[in-house]
């Protein structure tokens, strides 16, 4: 008895972006396949990017991330040497959230000289996140831009700041992520506005927000498939990398809080919620994951399959 | 191959008589071709168009029950590919794995830990389905001994691994609880002789896609007509490869060979079961068997699986109303939120741990979030408005003094101008709630007169 194998073609194929990387560092190139993930089909070059987040802010760490950190959570440029060079972190994504107003309220220049030391200290490549607040982010952006000694990711440009990221990353050729609150029009419409700004395609990478798991997961990932499916029908402006930051599980109760001893270890527990979420956005197509917890960038990249 | 509406469209009677309730003989066969309907609608339908377009308008993933009763798990019966274009019905079943070969001691303990296996979220209980029993000891005796403790201690359907003489002794022990038979790959014709002998549902096991073919075409033709198809893969790529596969040559192809729910085994040494688990989970499993038992691990498991089995265009929600927390007086506070599961549950439990008795305000919002449903215009000045005027609250308490939430705290001066209310804007996260409800002076919920 035979079966037919159901493979599926697509007339579409997602654009390749590389994010590229300091001297004597490794690019990251994401994209390029012309399947769906996870099913042996098709052509797939390059396998999902794991890349880890570094914050600036303070704050409380979860258990399993206070665990995992020991005593670099502190200071950036030292956590950031280890995510690149010990835990496996192929980029990383810097959260400037120590600018906030409500987290420290850092100045920007601050922000900018942390980017630069942290470029100076790792060689993989570097997204660059802002702090969240808009009118921060509207100072931050530039400086950041301006100051960095090599091409990054300004992350992030949307419907309203657009104009100020994309210029910025224009200005000093890095590159940029266009953010849309799970919404597959509005994340074309953030493409299509870079892109009339004249950011060319092959520097830009779609985040769709992540949910975390139990708070909002299901929507990213229904997103996520519909941009996937859209891009390789052939609408070039969805077919484009997408990038999870799974920085949403932690901030779920499940994965921090110690109290419930029914909900087992809670440094187990935290690791797994992040690690769940991942694997359900790897299962709806993203091709960058931002992770803040080190054993679950080990097991991702082991998955060398994926 | 599914056939194509107009491959439908030519075996019917093309009257466009209308007794199938759509407009003409074409769009019924539209409705056909996706799924939606049946030939059974069509009266005028001849012998012929019957016989050939039932098969075609049975479910595209048969249905499969195991268990009896309220805890009964129905597999398969699965109409889409991606959620979005529908929903995805039944929940991938969980079974945590006991072995007969434990002593009783370790026995006990393992069905309890089992058994604490249960955790609410946003409403709803979270649990396991079903136990998985695996025939380790040699002694079908003693397998049928520990397969009914474990129907008894946990009160679950049941997942009998063994070979066919272990499984007829357990089926003699706890038969009538539906148990699923899944004999080892080499006895597949005997699994299926005794499955079918006590109408009993059968996991066929073999390894890939066409064994797994050849597998299910030996069960049937041994009699069994349950089935449940588990491709045995080694790792967690081929098996999240085959579960893709056999889902598109059920749903897309209409491969009735081989469309059958999915069992897998994850554990006895499968490498990196946590990650199949995630991603089977994901693509379209009906079945999997875990050895870990630990709550660090099953919990989030149990929340990808509540996430991707909600029906996308129904949030989970609670009804609209006034719900009374604590030992409310009229002078408690009033607080407004939204009818989301997750908004209602958070706000809920953050409002018990301050410890003031207070009234929470519901309102209808379709389950959308505070900020989701203020930006699609579901909670708004005059909708608050109209639910303090017309919820029967102001009967309740004797203030009139309202907290929003602070996520929308534009919406208070509109709503003060609408109502008789008096609007504080409360915290932004309903975590700093039992702060804020602290720092309140009674005098903001004095009664008021006339
Ligand atoms: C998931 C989501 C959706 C889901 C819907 C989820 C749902 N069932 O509501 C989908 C994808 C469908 C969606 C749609 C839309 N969304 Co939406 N969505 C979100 C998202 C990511 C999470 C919302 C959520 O679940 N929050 C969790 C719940 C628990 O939060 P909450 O209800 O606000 O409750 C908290 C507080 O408000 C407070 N609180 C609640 N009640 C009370 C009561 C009192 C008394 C107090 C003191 C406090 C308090 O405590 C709670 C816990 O902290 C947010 C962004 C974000 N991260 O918040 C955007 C967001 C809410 N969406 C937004 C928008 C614009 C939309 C859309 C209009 C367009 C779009 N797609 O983005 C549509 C509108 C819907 C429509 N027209 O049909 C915007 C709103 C913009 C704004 N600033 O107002 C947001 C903020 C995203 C953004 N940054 O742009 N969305
Ligand atoms: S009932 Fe049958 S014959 Fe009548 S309109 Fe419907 S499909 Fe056509």
């Amino acid at each position: 008895m035979t079966v037919p194998l159901p493979k599926q073609a697509y007339p579409g194929r997602i654009l390749p972006v590389t994010l590229p990387a300091g001297p004597g560092g490794t690019p990251v190139t994401v994209g390029g396949q012309n399947a769906l993930s996870l099913a042996p089909e098709g052509e797939k070059p390059n396998a999902a990017a794991i890349g880890m987040e570094v914050r600036t802010g303070g704050g409380d760490l979860p258990p399993a991330l206070a665990k995992a950190f020991e005593c670099r959570a502190t200071d950036p440029v030292s956590l950031a040497g280890a995510c690149a060079n010990d835990w496996g972190a192929q980029f990383l994504f810097l959260s400037l959230d120590g600018c906030h107003p409500d987290g420290g309220g850092q100045p920007v220049e601050e922000g900018a000289r942390i980017v630069h030391e942290v470029l100076a200290a790792v060689s993989c490549p570097v997204i660059v996140g802002g702090c969240g607040e808009e009118e921060t982010d509207a100072k931050l952006f530039p400086a950041v831009a301006e100051s960095a000694g090599r091409p990054v990711f300004l992350s992030y440009a949307d419907e309203k700041n657009y104009r100020l990221v994309g210029g910025a990353a224009l200005a000093y050729g890095h590159g940029v992520v266009a953010w849309s609150p799970i919404d597959i029009n509005m994340a074309k419409q953030a493409n299509l506005l870079l892109s009339d700004l004249g950011v060319p395609p092959e520097r830009i990478l779609i985040d769709p927000l992540t949910g975390g798991l139990g708070y909002g997961l299901e929507y990213t990932y229904s997103i996520v498939e519909r941009i996937r499916l859209a891009g390789l029908s052939g609408d070039a402006m969805l077919a484009r990398p997408v990038l999870c930051h799974l920085g949403d599980a932690w901030k779920a109760r499940e994965a921090v809080d110690a109290s419930e001893t029914s909900w087992g270890d809670a440094v187990l527990r935290g690791r797994r919620w992040e690690e769940t979420t991942g694997w359900a956005c790897l299962a709806a197509g993203a091709d960058l994951l931002v992770f803040r917890h080190p054993g679950n960038v080990e097991a991702f990249r082991e998955a060398a399959w994926r | 191959m599914a056939l194509t509406a107009l491959d439908i469209y030519k075996l019917l009677p093309k009257t466009n008589c209308k007794d199938c309730g759509f407009p003409t003989c074409l769009a019924f066969a539209m409705q056909m071709a996706a799924g939606k309907a049946g030939i059974d609608k069509c009266p005028p339908a001849s012998e012929e168009a019957k016989a050939a377009l039932g098969a075609a308008s049975a479910p595209p993933l048969p249905r499969i029950v195991v268990g009896t009763g309220d805890r009964a798990v129905t597999l398969g019966d699965e109409v889409v590919l991606f959620r979005h274009e529908k929903t995805f019905y039944h929940p991938t079943a969980i079974a945590i794995s006991v072995s007969d070969a434990l002593g009783d001691e370790a026995l006990e303990e393992r069905l309890r830990s089992i058994s604490a296996l249960s955790f609410e979220r946003v409403g709803q209980i979270l649990a396991v389905d079903m136990v998985a029993v695996r025939f380790d000891s040699g002694d079908p005796a003693r397998f049928a001994k520990t397969a009914s403790a474990s129907l008894a201690r946990c009160g679950k359907p049941l997942l009998l691994s063994g070979t066919c003489a272990a499984l007829a002794a357990a089926i003699r022990e706890v038969g009538a609880s539906r148990p699923l038979l899944r004999p080892p790959p080499g006895e597949t014709a005997a699994g299926a002789a005794l499955a079918a002998a006590e109408k009993l549902p059968l996991a066929v096991s073999a390894r890939g896609i066409e064994g797994l073919a050849a597998a299910l075409a030996a069960a049937r033709a041994a009699g069994a007509t349950e089935l449940v198809a588990d491709p045995k893969p080694a790792d967690a790529a081929v098996a999240v490869a085959d579960s893709i596969f056999i889902r598109r040559l059920a749903i897309v192809h209409r491969a009735q060979e081989i469309a059958y729910p999915t069992a897998f085994d994850l554990g006895q040494g499968f490498p990196r079961p946590f990650e199949a688990a995630c991603l089977l989970l994901s693509k379209y499993a009906s079945l999997l068997v875990l050895d870990t038992a630990d709550p660090a691990e099953i919990f989030p498991l149990l929340t990808l699986r509540q996430n991707l089995f909600t029906d996308p265009q129904r949030p989970i929600q609670v009804d609209p109303g006034i719900y009374p927390i604590g030992k409310i007086s009229p002078s408690s506070p009033v607080l407004i939120t939204t009818n989301f599961s997750l908004t209602y549950f958070t706000v809920r439990s953050d409002v018990e741990a301050a410890k003031t008795p207070a009234y929470l305000l519901i309102a209808e919002c379709d389950g959308m979030s505070v900020l989701t449903a203020w930006a699609a215009g579901k909670f708004t000045s005059e909708s608050i408005a109209a639910l303090l005027a017309e919820s029967g609250i102001s009967g309740k308490v004797d203030h009139r003094t309202l907290i929003l939430p602070g996520m929308v705290a534009r919406l208070s001066g509109k709503i003060e101008e609408l109502s008789q209310w008096r609007v504080l804007v409360g915290p932004q996260e309903s975590s700093a709630l039992p702060s804020y409800l602290r720092r309140l002076p009674p005098a903001a919920f004095v009664p008021v007169h006339g």
